[in-house]
């Protein structure tokens, strides 16, 4: 590795600062040269150590950027919520498994229950902590579900939640049974759910636990989850 | 061949070992890593009870130190039982009470089974990990006259670990829902009897 290094970084010493003043075609033209020379003085060994480091460098950035954060791919998307049923089980893709290994998730197996994530409301816009936002209608048959709220990245230490989800008891439900959780930084009467920052993105979770649409997630559609409308924002 | 080429070759095989290290990266991300649940849920092994890793605050009171999940569901408490199959078979057994409860058991590459309360006979529920060797020693000293209740599960690897969870649906339940991570039992089965799954290959 210490060759690559070196290699490398005598590869970027040896690249021209760009001379101010010149034309585009100058530099160009110089660089083309200077490196043309670089070229022609490398011997075959620089060559390998050239494909070897580009390989090591771009194949453990992109490895570390696809395995960053949340699952790259795996989920299905049904209307403004992303589903993710197979993280969890022995057939999960290899990017959902390191994902999980390097955040130390324990994901809902496929008898156990079923995680939808939303990023975006109803209409495709990023979910804002600004704006205020009515989740309402009906869940997939579940025996008990929650929906919570978090930000992208780790929580304020220093700020007290007030609330972070509901559960399917908790819920103030109307005539109908239907309910409306009203997300937004003020109080307001019924479901509230604070907003968990003052700004940036934020992304809801509803976990439905011992359901048989974890199972057969085509069954889902736009219909028989909850809907993400956006009522209105402060900024 | 001139040096274009040649160092256009270069980067095209720079390119296809960029691919590779990429693949084999992703794939060993698992194997390696060390803050991955599979690893921690190492130190419950000497319990004969649940390492609850997510606790649901009660009144103010603080929370577990042993807390990593990234995410956690704020109104479920989990607990996680690591087992090595060497040391005998894994007994979880869990009585049912009024909360929702669910047991699921994994292995390094996932979860391989679930189940919840629902499943329980008479109000317990008793899950036996156990190798394929295990498992066809358990049926050869079967005594036919007695009934077994237990779920037996046979898993292709040899360690792993059981996460229980237990759903709080109201916040006046969450001392409930830790007791009741608590009260699940994680215990080597008949460690009396020698098994012989380490003589057998591939367990």
């Amino acid at each position: 590795m210490n060759a690559l290094t070196r290699m490398m970084t005598g590869a970027r010493a040896e690249r021209p600062a760009p001379a101010g003043g010149t034309t585009l075609q100058e530099r160009g033209a110089r660089i083309g040269g200077v490196l043309g020379g670089f070229l022609r003085r490398t011997s075959r060994t620089g060559f390998v150590l050239y494909a070897l480091a580009l390989g090591a460098v771009l194949g453990l950035a992109s490895a570390d950027f696809a395995t960053r954060g949340g699952y790259p791919f795996g989920g299905t998307t049904i209307g403004a919520w992303t589903a993710w049923p197979k993280t969890g089980s022995t057939d999960a893709d290899p990017y959902s498994r390191a994902v999980n290994a390097r955040r130390g998730e324990i994901p809902l197996a496929i008898g156990e229950g079923l995680l939808l994530t939303a990023a975006t409301d109803n209409d495709g816009r990023t979910l804002d902590a600004g704006c205020t936002y009515a989740i309402g209608g009906v869940v997939p048959p579940a025996r008990a579900w929650t929906l919570t709220i978090a930000g992208r990245g780790a929580a304020d230490p220093a700020a007290t939640p007030l609330r972070e989800g509901f559960t399917s008891t908790e819920i103030l439900r109307g005539d109908d049974d239907r309910f409306v959780i009203t997300i937004g930084r003020d109080v307001q009467s019924g479901n509230w759910l604070p907003m968990p920052r003052p700004k940036g993105p934020v992304r809801l979770a509803l976990r439905l636990y011992d359901t048989p649409v974890a199972a057969s997630v085509g069954s889902l559609d736009r219909n028989t989850l909850p809907a993400i409308t956006r009522l209105g924002c402060s900024r | 061949m001139s040096t274009r080429g040649r160092f256009i070759l270069a980067t095209l095989c720079g390119l296809v070992l960029a691919g590779i290290v990429h693949i084999v990266t992703v794939r060993a991300i698992p194997y390696f890593a060390q803050g991955d649940a599979f690893s921690r849920a190492r130190s419950s092994e000497s319990l004969d009870h649940p390492l609850r890793i997510h606790s649901l605050a009660v009144a103010g009171a603080p929370a577990a130190a042993e807390a990593w999940l990234p995410i956690p569901d704020p109104a479920v408490a989990v607990g996680v039982c690591a087992y090595d199959l060497d040391d005998g078979p894994m007994r979880v057994s869990a009585r049912t009470g009024a909360l929702t409860l669910s047991i699921a058991v994994h292995s390094r590459k996932g979860a391989f089974y679930a189940v919840t309360d629902q499943a329980a006979v008479r109000g317990s529920l008793d899950l036996v990990i156990m190798t394929r060797g295990q498992y066809d020693e358990a049926l050869a000293s079967e005594n036919e006259n007695e009934v077994n209740r237990d779920v037996r599960i046979v898993a292709n690897e040899r360690e792993g670990y059981a996460v229980v969870r237990v759903i709080a649906a109201l916040p006046s339940q969450s001392a409930m829902a830790n007791d009741a991570v608590d009260a699940v039992s994680c215990s080597i089965d008949a460690p009396d009897e020698p098994t012989d799954a380490n003589t057998k290959p591939g367990g």
